[in-house]
């Protein structure tokens, strides 16, 4: 392909509030500021601070241009802060709420995603600049919606809140989030009430969880799980019969999702970490990389049950989500030693077993996973040691990948960036692309089996489990 | 967990033991497979038992059929036939169904020597599909004493004898520690007029390149489509993948087993193969334990009064290995042929 600069110019548009905010908005600044605050606890800086309002400023702005353009009755300013404030109260008591109600709790001590206030930042901060987006990864880039300010009006705070703490990763993980997304839905359900001369069947899906959904896909791609309980959760709308009356209706839905994430998530959980506990056995030396908190409770428990064994921590950059599975598991007393991935040749020498967790699992039999993964994966095959997924079955999912670029979320480049280093100003140096994307695709013949809450399978029978887990689910 | 003890059975049948008839049933009918007969031995046990409800004849036979794995050295195969007897127990002893107990344990006791009299048909069918993979001037290469590879293989060669014109010759690999089996195996070939030639387990290697088709048999085939057999199939598979040459198994489908092994010491029994030793003494048990890397089993002292000894460890005679689903070209079973991945998905249907 020739220069990237050309594109420059069709990629523009969401660019273009942005060198007009720089100019004429810095006195309100302030005023933006302080509001938002306390949403986003103690860990921004002042600069961060600074550049958050700035864009929330320019979304506004934005929103207000596109209403005066299209000559819609003027959505005024000062209206279309209110909801924002009273968003950030339900955000506050929500999160509590929300954490309780988690599954995993010991999921809490998360990555912090330093420069992910930045929007996908390139685009936005060198405005007039080249394209800085990766040729192959183009169509994955999306601006991620990192505020409340220009949400729908239908989006219940519930909702506003859980989108706030899914784009900056304060819940993150497969699971963690459709728990949260099912337990935001049944408050907006509760909260629900079927306009006259219309049917709950045929009025919540469409006006009342479409703008919810839409609104949590703009903050963060969905993940594929999430995409299979919102499936669940429409056919189970649909079948509410007309003359059932609201109330029980909506009494009925919350018990489902209830049932479901029992079901399908916490009961699921413990099968999974009960019988890969089996699978360890005295002296051996588990491999594992990053985190994942199934495979966390597996080790805990075949720990638990005085098994001897090792386990090795392989992590990379940028997020080091293996620092926190190392921390929780040398906490109770555990055999751990901790390696980057540059190391993972020599460290896979001693192991016994590869143990990992998955964020989908593919019809192909393809496993998509934290970006890192295939390569340990790779590596523990060409060593010839069995490789064991963990994975519920509400995360398989009809569609297939053959590679890594087709279905992908890119993350902020400016993650990798460590402060002060030689990349620093990278935005700067001419043809100079930074590619974060945040999971990759590893292939099946790598998998020797997959634990899941229905036995322990070969990677060719995810098909076969994804089915029977629908046809008794629908 | 229960001691043999607490069968609730009468004064008469007290001497019934679920080993013994195991053993006996073995004895008695050399064609017998050692699941069929684990299902002919619990069938026995509910002959005899005088269980009135449900929930104890369920109890019955799982107590049982745990003693039986406990006291074979080697339960993989067996445990295919208790566990599916078990399942289909369960099946078809829902409280749904119409009629009282009685009526009920008639059935399952008629059913039950169905599926014995069906199992042993299995092996001719098996054959009558599989006999079309040995072409007109094929050399087939197979290994051991499974009756099924000896049912395929004569019925090629009878249909040679009635003029269907296929020629083949066998190469069989045979086995020091058990001369006798192999020769009688290749004996009954060479009665049948199939030119075979034998060859010791070292050329293998050699020999392969003269081959067109392996063909050998199982004791389990377990859930991700690899198998258990006779010690010494693993290689086979090996050489023929690096050869090129396809490798079919014959086993009949009541030999799936709810098993999934990672590798070759994760079979869960206890086999003596690798023994290190010098001129001086035996190793201490500690170095043993590192020289083998083999994981433990833990004891199942439950089941045994004092002065009862455990089951010998597996030694190098009746050891078996485990084959890979990726050597495996194809599974021929009395339902057809399936290729390995179809295994799991056929338990999967039956156990979900």
């Amino acid at each position: 392909m020739p220069s990237s600069d050309p594109p420059t110019a069709e990629s523009a548009p969401p660019q273009a509030p942005s060198p007009a905010q720089g100019k004429g908005n810095t006195a309100k600044q302030p005023k933006g500021k302080e509001p938002a605050a306390p949403t986003d606890g103690p860990k921004l800086s002042g600069a961060e601070l600074k550049k958050r309002a700035k864009e929330e400023k320019a979304a506004r702005r934005a929103e207000a241009l596109l209403a005066k353009g299209a000559a819609v009755p003027v959505v005024p300013l000062t209206p279309g802060q209110q909801p924002k404030a009273e968003g950030q109260k339900g955000a506050k008591g929500q999160r509590q709420h929300q954490r309780g109600g988690s599954t995993s709790v010991e999921l809490r001590n998360l990555p912090v995603r330093g420069a992910q206030k930045v929007v996908p930042g390139p685009i936005a901060t060198e405005p007039k600049k080249e394209d800085k987006t990766v040729e192959f990864f183009r169509h994955l880039y999306k601006t991620r919606t990192t505020s409340i300010a220009g949400a729908s009006k239908d989006v219940h705070p519930a909702v506003l809140a859980l989108g706030l703490q899914m784009s900056n990763y304060t819940i993150c993980g497969s699971c963690a989030r459709l728990v949260a997304t099912l337990q935001a839905f049944k408050r907006v359900i509760e909260s629900y009430t079927t306009p006259p001369q219309n049917s709950l069947s045929r009025h919540l899906t469409s006006h009342v969880l479409s703008p919810q959904i839409e609104y949590l896909s703009s903050c963060r791609p969905l993940s594929i799980s999430m995409g299979n309980a919102i499936r669940w959760l429409k056919l189970e709308v649909s079948k509410v019969d007309v003359s059932v009356p609201d109330a029980e209706a909506k009494k009925g839905l919350c018990d489902a999702i209830d049932v479901f994430i029992r079901e399908r998530v916490t009961f699921a959980d413990q099968v999974i970490a009960r019988s890969a506990a089996d699978k360890i056995k005295n002296g051996d030396v588990i491999m594992t990389y990053a985190k994942s908190s199934i495979v966390q409770r597996a080790l805990v428990t075949a720990h638990e049950e005085g098994k001897k064994f090792r386990v090795i921590i392989v992590d990379s950059r940028p997020l080091h989500e293996g620092k926190h599975l190392a921390a929780a598991l040398v906490k109770i007393g555990m055999d751990v030693k901790y390696c980057l991935i540059n190391g993972l040749s020599h460290n896979i020498q001693d192991v016994t077993k590869v143990l990992l967790g998955a964020h989908a699992m593919m019809s192909n039999g393809r496993l998509f996973s934290r970006i890192g993964t295939a390569l340990v994966a790779m590596e523990a095959n060409e060593a010839d040691k069995p490789v064991i997924v963990l994975c519920e079955t509400i995360k398989f999912t009809e569609r297939v990948a053959l590679d890594s670029i087709v279905h992908n979320e890119i993350a902020p480049s400016d993650e990798l960036v460590i402060p002060g280093g030689p990349l620093e100003n990278w935005g700067d140096i001419k043809k100079l692309q930074l590619c974060n994307p945040m999971y990759d695709v590893t292939p099946a013949d790598y998998i020797q089996m997959i634990v899941t809450e229905s036995g322990n399978v070969p990677p060719t029978s995810v098909p076969v489990l994804h089915r029977l887990g629908n046809e008794s689910q629908g | 967990m229960a001691s043999p003890g607490n069968i609730p059975q009468n004064e008469k049948s007290k001497s019934f033991d679920i080993v013994e008839t195991y053993h006996q049933l073995l004895k008695e009918d050399p064609d017998l497979t050692m699941p069929v007969a684990a299902i002919e031995a619990l069938i026995e046990l509910l002959v005899q038992s005088r269980a009135v409800t449900v929930y104890e004849t369920l109890d019955l036979v799982k107590t049982q059929s745990d003693y039986l794995k406990s006291r074979i050295p080697n339960s993989i195969s067996l445990s295919a036939g208790t566990d599916l007897f078990q399942r289909y127990m369960i099946s078809s002893l829902k409280p749904s169904s119409t009629g009282n107990f009685d009526t009920m344990r008639q059935h399952l006791l008629s059913n039950g020597r169905l599926f014995v009299s069906r199992a042993k048909a299995g092996r001719e069918k098996i054959a009558t599909y599989g006999r079309h993979f040995v072409r007109d001037g094929s050399v087939v290469l197979t290994h051991g004493g499974s009756r099924v590879v000896g049912a395929l293989l004569g019925k090629a060669a009878e249909a040679s004898k009635s003029g269907g014109n296929v020629r083949f010759k066998v190469i069989y690999v045979m086995n020091d520690a058990r001369s006798s089996e192999s020769k009688a195996v290749v004996s009954t070939l060479r009665a049948k007029g199939v030119p075979v030639a034998t060859i010791s387990e070292g050329a293998v290697g050699y020999a392969m390149g003269k081959v067109n088709l392996v063909i050998v048999g199982a004791e389990g085939v377990v859930e991700n489509g690899g198998i258990i057999s006779r010690l010494g199939t693993y290689q086979i598979a090996l050489l023929a993948k690096a050869a090129g040459k396809p490798f079919y198994v014959a086993a009949e489908s009541h030999k799936f087993v709810r098993l999934y092994p990672l590798g070759q010491y994760d079979l869960g029994i206890d086999q003596e193969v690798i023994v290190f030793k010098t001129d001086k003494e035996d190793l201490s048990s500690e170095e043993k334990k590192f020289a083998e890397r083999t994981p433990e089993i833990e004891e199942k002292k439950e089941y045994f009064a004092p002065g009862m000894d455990m089951p010998k460890p597996n030694t190098a005679v009746d050891a078996v290995d485990f084959t890979p689903p990726a050597l495996v070209s194809a599974l021929i079973t009395e339902e057809g042929v399936l290729t390995p991945s179809a295994v799991s998905e056929e338990l999967i249907s039956v156990w979900w």
